[in-house]
């Protein structure tokens, strides 16, 4: 969908904009890992890809994402 | 609960239930709001709650009904069900975590309504658990022989707490559930130790336990007057992780006690009420519960989470459908400080 956005904004985006301290390499943590994770900041985090993306986003697509990293997949394929 | 007279056995009559205004679903939240698709997709998923009802104007935030207004309602209804006039109720207990005023505790305008007087009336300030607190308090009086038939209510009216005109992308997670989550309505019942109603169900138990020691308040609701009106403080809000965490933990705890105190066996329960908070929490819990031949009674897919009134929706429900004999297990856990809670329900013989 879009080819600007690297694992490193990526990343950057999550830190940021939700508060989940992580950098490009633990993209793959399973959100089990992940401290305070839950389905606001998928939330959030879909909206906010979607303004970088300009693409929408279908939020039962990413349902079966087992990481962040799963998620970069499904947004940038 | 003391048992001072083990012969005064205490039966369910009737339930009413109240519900303002036309069922709210996603769609008009999220058009009221200015909220998109993933935000519906987000409550449908996460949430699941389908329709909530709202005591206030969703288009211009005037509010309408007042608990009162509903309460009143509520218990006209159970006590034309139950076949009980006004002046048969000897003892009048309501619950509630968001009464009208302070005082009047709203409990003693819906009797005067109700044309109901002379007689004690009590208010619980309770959350989720305060239905289930007016059967403790009630069921405990009759059977102390001094009140024959009591009216129990339960309701809540979130419209002060409900702004029409919030930005909801701008608010934390913890004040946006709020939106979905509830809705308002109340509902009573008509409990009796009267003889003569051997086909209406008994209430064999009920236990309510603070369960608080050493715990966080997982809701927050702030009242506030002149000197204080302009604190920071939000109004509302909840800790969802530590209920998402604690609810389902507290409800097989009250599941268990209940079980254990009756000697009844999990196969032996027909219909489960479990607790209400939402569509998705109420399937988790009922799946750690297993009670595996129990018809669950369900209402807060359609109701909203309308706290206090809740258990009386699932009872209208169950009285509508109780078969003879068997058993219902009733469930309620309050988040504020903590209290779980239940009840027990059989219908005796067999048609």
């Amino acid at each position: 969908m879009s080819a600007t956005l690297d694992r490193a904004d990526f990343a950057g985006l999550v830190r940021d904009e939700l508060g989940i301290d992580i950098d490009e390499t633990e993209l793959d943590r399973p959100f089990d890992a992940l401290e305070g994770w839950d389905s606001v900041h998928l939330l959030t985090l879909l909206s906010l890809l979607e303004k970088e993306t300009g693409a929408p986003l279908s939020l039962p697509d990413f349902l079966d994402a087992q990481s962040l990293a799963s998620i970069y997949e499904l947004v940038t394929r | 609960m003391v048992d001072l007279h083990p012969d005064r056995t205490v039966r369910v009559l009737s339930a009413g239930t109240a519900l303002p205004g036309p069922p709210v679903d996603t769609e008009a939240l999220a058009e009221r709001f200015g909220m998109d698709r993933l935000w519906r997709q987000w409550v449908d998923t996460f949430i699941g709650t389908r329709t909530r009802h709202l005591a206030v104007d969703l288009a211009t935030g005037e509010p309408r009904e007042s608990l009162a207004d509903l309460a009143t309602t509520a218990a006209g209804a159970a006590l034309v069900r139950a076949g009980v006039s006004a002046q048969d109720i000897d003892v009048v207990v309501l619950g509630s975590a968001t009464p009208d005023t302070l005082m009047p505790a709203t409990v003693n305008v819906v009797a005067d309504r109700l044309r109901i007087d002379g007689i004690p009336t009590f208010q619980l300030q309770s959350g989720c658990s305060g239905a289930v607190q007016t059967f403790d308090v009630a069921t405990a009086l009759l059977a102390t022989g001094r009140h024959r038939t009591a009216l129990v209510i339960g309701g809540d009216v979130i419209a002060k707490h409900y702004d029409v005109h919030a930005d909801l992308r701008s608010l934390p997670p913890e004040l946006l559930v709020n939106y979905v989550l509830f809705g308002d309505g109340a509902g009573a019942a008509v409990l009796t130790a009267e003889p003569g109603h051997d086909d209406a169900p008994i209430v064999r138990t009920v236990l309510t336990r603070l369960a608080g020691l050493d715990r966080e308040p997982g809701q927050v609701l702030r009242w506030y007057g002149t000197a204080d009106r302009d604190r920071a403080d939000t109004p509302a809000n909840e800790d969802y992780k530590a209920i998402e965490e604690l609810v389902p933990e507290l409800a097989a705890e009250v599941t268990d006690e209940l079980l254990d105190d009756l000697g009844w066996e999990r196969d032996e329960i027909t219909y489960l009420l479990p607790p209400q908070l939402s569509v998705t929490m109420t399937e988790k819990i009922v799946k750690r519960l297993d009670l595996p031949l129990a018809e669950e009674i369900t209402v807060v897919g359609e109701t909203g989470n309308n706290g206090n009134a809740l258990l009386f929706f699932q009872l209208e429900r169950l009285l509508d459908t109780m078969s003879a004999p068997s058993r219902a297990v009733a469930v309620a856990i309050e988040s504020s400080k903590w209290i779980r809670s239940g009840l027990a329900l059989e219908r005796d013989g067999g048609n």
